[in-house]
């Protein structure tokens, strides 16, 4: 038994990346621009059926684009939507990103139709590897490794670059930003398009594993809010531990109980708000008082 | 209202002549309006409901259903009784919204029939809208024995075989294989069904069950349950989860090496569940209710097969056959009765036949089940065509004695059958 629960926590973790690459994006998008981004489970699909399509027209590595892509289209959407709704009432927000979200799913399945589209991972990286009871596939730890990667680059260039201090100080004080002469616009735009991005990037990874449908975003957006809650609205750190941690509570969950698997990372959310209303790393933000 | 009527009949009487002429100058005037007020009543069309999901984890199947109907009525130059008709097609997020459906169909649309329910939890939920608003109802999709069970009634049909039929013919297959046997099942009424099959066939026949995990809707990742599967290794693992559910199953499953190492079997699944999984994971024994190459297809059904790879650029999905053939049945039942009353239809679903291969199908009067044949089919070793994967084995049970078995008889029926 000892060692199954084993390798249902390493491998409890390592699906944990995976959602920490789903809600990242969501996250930074509220942190940064007080968006709750309804559509960006349906960027997450954009970006499956943009690996879909690219790899099927031109092979595997064009679907490398397709992150890059979601992050354009995340561009068009911000200058035309989204930047309307920048210090209004927080629920148009809510309404224009889920009509969003409702619109995206349509255009998908009138391009693509409505049954599920077949996208497999590269042959180099089938196959897995076991280290005594641990069983983890050579894909996911691609998955794992760029999920590391990608966090790590996205913190150094929010720590220690010019254009990072810019975000973080705009997210806090937009106004005083804009008072320094920097165009915050362009910012937010940017801001928006890298959650975008990270969003297809979840989609072109996920993309293997789960099944390609309009309707896919639904499996991706619901631990996307439950790991940005339980971690704390707009926090970076946060959203890896929660990611981490619903990986965890979700794998343990099936090797005991396993018809409450659903419902697991709901009540781990419910209990957490509990002990700490503004999740794990939630700070008071003046902005959204 | 009464003092309404008594104050009027006495007045009613005391018609002057200046009114009886303008009364009768208005009825012969009447005489030239009538016929075009008649057409315009003729004209008015007859209405038919469709609940097919719309969004949510069965959309993929309920998209090929809800062409299949729509074709149906297309075949007919979209007139019924001579007069137009028109399919209403509303949504079925949920089981909830499923009811919600059908009481607006029936309340605000008006239709005469209905055709849906994608799951069978959706397909419950409508079925007790249909009993309770005498409506007929063609459940095309669910496979839950409750329908024509325990739930039964007389405005409900059900196109496809019950669970317990689809396990009586598959199960053999997988005790030949081996008699452990892990079971992975939805958490709603088609995979219980399953479960309580399986596990009934399998413990009757020497067999042990050696895990059995219920699985909600929408799982995204079965990694953790794939893991306990390859520990408690057993010879056959048999899934009862749907659509893009064992779609996401069977990708997932081949991702953790599981693919050709231990058997997996599943009943009444779909070309589409197949199609979005991919050539390099596909893989599993199956028991389907329709395949477009089966060459004992009706004309009937291959012509309809013709229209719609026509019609949509790609072959008809058995699921389209199934919204197809269940939207048809009520439709050559109106055209029976040669009316839209809803007694009537129910007695013409009664006696509705349908020719396949060398037997008539139709619905059985004691319980509104059809009664048909299944395909037995695992997944062809190299998949050269992307619409093909169907290696077909079998096609049973194989005479309609056999069939009737299968089925099982009135006397074995928990359905009490109420009256019209």
């Amino acid at each position: 038994m000892l060692d199954m629960i084993l390798s249902q926590a390493v491998n409890g973790l390592v699906l944990g990346f995976l959602y920490v690459l789903i809600a990242i994006g969501l996250s930074i998008i509220f942190g940064m621009l007080g968006i709750v981004n309804f559509a960006h489970g349906a960027f997450f699909a954009i970006g499956a059926y943009l690996a879909y399509a690219l790899g099927r027209e031109f092979g595997w590595w064009a679907a490398l684009a397709a992150p890059l892509l979601t992050g354009a289209i995340g561009v068009l959407v911000e200058m035309v939507l989204i930047r309307h709704l920048y210090g209004k009432e927080p629920l148009l927000g809510l309404i224009l990103t889920f009509a969003l979200a409702l619109l995206a799913e349509a255009l998908l399945r009138l391009i693509f139709g409505g049954a599920p589209v077949p996208f497999a991972a590269p042959k180099f990286l089938a196959g897995f590897v076991e280290y005594g009871p641990i069983l983890i596939t050579k894909y996911r730890m691609f998955v794992l490794v760029s999920t590391a990667l990608v966090l790590v680059l996205f913190w150094a260039f929010l720590a220690y670059t010019p254009y990072g201090r810019i975000i973080r100080a705009g997210s806090r004080d937009p106004e005083m930003v804009g008072l320094l002469g920097i165009n915050l616009p362009i910012v937010f735009t940017g801001v928006f398009s890298i959650g975008c991005l990270l969003a297809g990037l979840g989609g072109l990874l996920a993309a293997p594993l789960w099944t390609i449908t309009p309707s896919m975003a639904a499996g991706a957006i619901m631990p996307a809010f439950v790991i940005v809650t339980i971690g704390g609205l707009g926090s970076f750190l946060g959203a890896i531990v929660a990611g981490l941690l619903v990986g965890l509570t979700t794998a343990m969950t099936i090797q005991f109980q396993p018809e409450w698997s659903g419902a697991a990372m709901y009540i781990l959310m419910a209990a957490i708000l509990l002990i700490r209303p503004r999740g794990l790393f939630g700070e008071r933000w003046e902005r959204f008082e | 209202m009464t003092e309404r009527t008594k104050t009027r009949g006495p007045t009613a009487l005391h018609i002057g002549r200046r009114s009886l002429l303008l009364g009768a100058t208005s009825l012969a005037a009447s005489r030239l309006g009538m016929p075009y007020i008649g057409n315009a009543a003729a004209a008015e069309p007859i209405k038919i409901g469709m609940i097919w999901a719309k969004t949510g984890s069965i959309v993929d199947q309920a998209e090929y259903l809800a062409q299949g109907g729509m074709l149906a009525l297309e075949q007919r130059n979209g007139t019924l009784l001579g007069r137009p008709a028109e399919i209403v097609w509303l949504d079925e997020p949920n089981p909830q919204g499923a009811q919600q459906s059908a009481e607006r169909l029936v309340g605000e649309q008006k239709v005469v029939g209905m055709v849906g329910g994608a799951l069978s939890s959706f397909a419950l939920a409508i079925s007790s809208v249909a009993k309770k608003a005498k409506i007929p109802y063609v459940a095309a999709n669910a496979a839950t024995g409750d329908l024509t069970g325990k739930s039964c009634n007389k405005y409900t049909f059900r196109l496809q075989p019950p669970v317990d039929v689809h396990a009586r013919i598959l199960a053999p297959y997988c005790a030949s294989i081996g008699k452990k046997w892990y079971l992975l099942t939805a958490s709603y009424a088609f995979g219980q069904d399953i479960k309580r099959a399986f596990t009934d066939y399998i413990t009757a026949n020497g067999g042990t069950v050696v895990g059995a995990d219920e699985v909600p809707v929408g799982t995204p990742d079965y990694s953790s349950f794939i893991l306990k599967i390859r520990a408690a290794k057993p010879d056959v693992v048999i899934g009862g989860i749907a659509a893009s559910d064992l779609t996401t199953f069977l990708k997932q499953w081949n991702e953790l090496g599981m693919k050709g190492k231990i058997p997996f079997a599943e009943i009444s699944v779909g070309n589409t569940d197949l199609w979005g999984v991919g050539p390099e994971a596909a893989d599993g024994l199956y028991t389907i209710t329709w395949w477009y190459k089966n060459p004992n297809n009706s004309p009937e059904e291959q012509a309809m097969a013709a229209a719609y790879e026509k019609k949509y650029n790609r072959p008809a999905a058995d699921k389209a056959w199934m919204g197809w053939l269940g939207m048809k049945s009520l439709l050559d039942s109106i055209e029976m009765a040669k009316s839209t009353e809803p007694g009537a239809i129910v007695q013409a679903l009664e006696n509705w036949k349908y020719r396949r291969s060398d037997m008539d199908i139709g619905y059985r009067g004691f319980d509104h089940q059809m009664t048909s044949r299944l395909l037995v089919a695992g997944i062809h070793p190299k998949i050269t065509d992307k619409w093909d994967y169907f290696d077909v084995k079998a096609e049973l049970p194989k005479t309609p004695d056999d069939i009737a078995k299968a089925f099982g008889a009135q006397a074995d029926s928990v359905c009490k059958m109420d009256t019209l």
